[in-house]
């Protein structure tokens, strides 16, 4: 709300938001108000670790990988993106899985989650999918008038603690573009997801090489 | 009723009294269908197999292998041409003509986007981006300055895929069509409604100026292109399979557009009781967080 007080009519219009905001407080709080309270605390986060200049990459990585571990359900991603092979899948194999998966999502995601949660984060609404989910619907500000980007967070609680479980893009999920690419793999190695651990492999290896 | 019957009804409607356009049509359709037919489907599983056949209707992309050798071209031709074209628009010309080409571009389309906003009933859009076009072409000196925007009319897109969208058609099997890219038979449909309602491509097959459409169908391929230089670099980067990831995406944005940004297949609007496709917290997140260190 911008606020002119020059108006008294703005200033009643303030008064009256300011009442309406204390009357509605008891049904914000919750999933969604924790949710919130997490995005934007992130954001400031990716800040902090993030965004500070001259940072060699190496250095960002490590820094994204601790902020990865503390604020993404990064095994209940992994799980869903494995989808139905999860199950199929022995204890070694998924152990496997889960730390290439990490290693994936930390080299890719370092540049694009500054992107994201940097600075010109802007949280507008958010809204509670069930008791444990919510969406934080936010928008990423940029320069020159140009329109700003939709991200939406769906945010994950047990009460005591929050974490992210898919980022949406401008209406793209990224955990359900990652179970269509993984599940292909899997599906062209005969359902077998072992083929899919030799693929993660070589990727991250490729892209742990160029991050040198 | 097929969708062969569908696009003959629509050229006839959209084009009464001109032949060359359901010859074009029709040319470009045997053309697809040869495609299609050179290199085969994906071979459907054994009924039995219940997970395969739901992967496979999931997938939704029967004809695969062909889809495939298609990307590989695409790719192939984008390497060659599109990526080299669509960087130097970027990296070589100033903001300011680039800002200048994209409002020209966005101001052409305007009619095709009005005709989409009232097909689909949506009045308060259909008002702006009539008001956009009038503003643009006014005081925006010909389109070649977004007023509108300024004035805080903010433009938005649509085509006639979205319109069969909104009228109840499905999408179809997933098709990758050459040079146009990831697509589907409706959304495939809508490409050449649009190009036959749109007023300058009207013009150009009249007054046998097809280059004038050709030369905007360049220039607004590269200036799209460029605005996603970054975001596809990012995908192939990350993604095992270029490809699936590609055809996912297309699928869950065409979902976002279809509903003007207000959920989409995985991601439902307020209202619809369904819960969204997407990961639920597993029990063991706080243990298995520690099992990393």
């Amino acid at each position: 709300m911008i606020l002119n007080l020059s108006s008294y009519r703005s200033l009643t219009g303030y008064f009256l938001g300011a009442f309406l905001a204390f009357a509605t407080l008891p049904a914000l709080a919750g999933v969604e108000e924790g949710s919130e309270k997490f995005v934007r605390s992130l954001a400031d986060k990716a800040v902090h670790s993030l965004t500070t200049a001259d940072t060699p990459r190496l250095e960002r990585i490590k820094r994204f990988r601790e902020l990865f571990r503390e604020s993404f359900a990064a095994t209940s991603i992994g799980k869903f993106v494995l989808g139905r092979n999860w199950r199929r899948a022995s204890d070694d194999e998924k152990k496997e899985y889960l730390t290439l998966f990490e290693d994936l999502m930390v080299v890719t995601y370092v540049d694009r989650f500054q992107r994201y949660a940097g600075e010109a984060l802007k949280v507008t609404k958010s809204r509670a999918e069930n008791d444990n989910i919510a969406t934080v619907f936010s928008e990423i500000q940029r320069p020159g008038g140009i329109k700003p980007i939709r991200v939406d967070w769906r945010i994950g609680t047990n009460g005591t603690i929050y974490k992210i479980l898919d980022v949406i893009v401008e209406g793209t999920s990224m955990s359900n573009t990652l179970r269509s690419d993984f599940g292909s793999i899997v599906r062209r190695q005969g359902g077998k997801v072992a083929g899919l651990i030799t693929a993660l492999r070589e990727k991250t290896e490729a892209l742990k090489a160029e991050a040198q | 009723m097929g969708i062969n019957e569908l696009v003959t009804m629509m050229v006839q409607t959209t084009f009464m009294n001109r032949d060359v356009a359901p010859m074009m049509f029709s040319r470009l359709f045997a053309l697809l269908i040869c495609a299609l037919v050179m290199t085969g489907c994906a071979t459907a599983p054994a009924p039995g197999d219940r997970d395969a056949v739901a992967d496979f209707e999931e997938i939704n992309d029967p004809f695969e292998p062909t889809n495939r050798g298609v990307f590989t071209v695409n790719r192939a031709l984008d390497r060659l041409a599109l990526k080299p074209a669509a960087t130097v628009y970027r990296k070589g010309l100033p903001e300011f003509v680039q800002d200048r080409i994209g409002d020209i571009l966005a101001n052409l389309r305007s009619p095709v986007i009005f005709l989409n906003d009232v097909l689909q009933g949506e009045g308060v859009r259909a008002a702006h981006t009539l008001m956009r076009f009038v503003i643009n072409s006014t005081l925006g000196l010909g389109g070649f300055m977004d007023m509108a925007t300024a004035m805080d009319i903010e433009g938005h897109d649509e085509d006639f895929g979205q319109t069969l969208a909104v009228w109840g058609v499905p999408e179809g099997p997933f098709m990758m069509l050459p040079v146009f890219g990831p697509s589907n038979p409706r959304d495939t449909v809508g490409l050449v409604v649009d190009f036959l309602t749109d007023p300058l491509s009207i013009w150009a097959v009249n007054t046998d100026r097809e280059y004038a459409s050709f030369a905007r169908a360049g220039v607004q391929a590269v200036d799209a292109r460029s605005d996603t230089l970054d975001l596809l670099d990012d995908v192939e980067k990350s993604s095992l399979d270029f490809y699936a990831a590609i055809r996912s995406l297309y699928r869950q944005r065409r979902a976002d557009a279809i509903s003007n940004g207000k959920g989409s297949a995985n991601f439902p609007a307020p209202g619809l009781s369904q819960s969204p496709l997407g990961p639920v917290l597993d029990d063991n997140e706080e243990l298995s967080r520690s099992a990393f260190r």
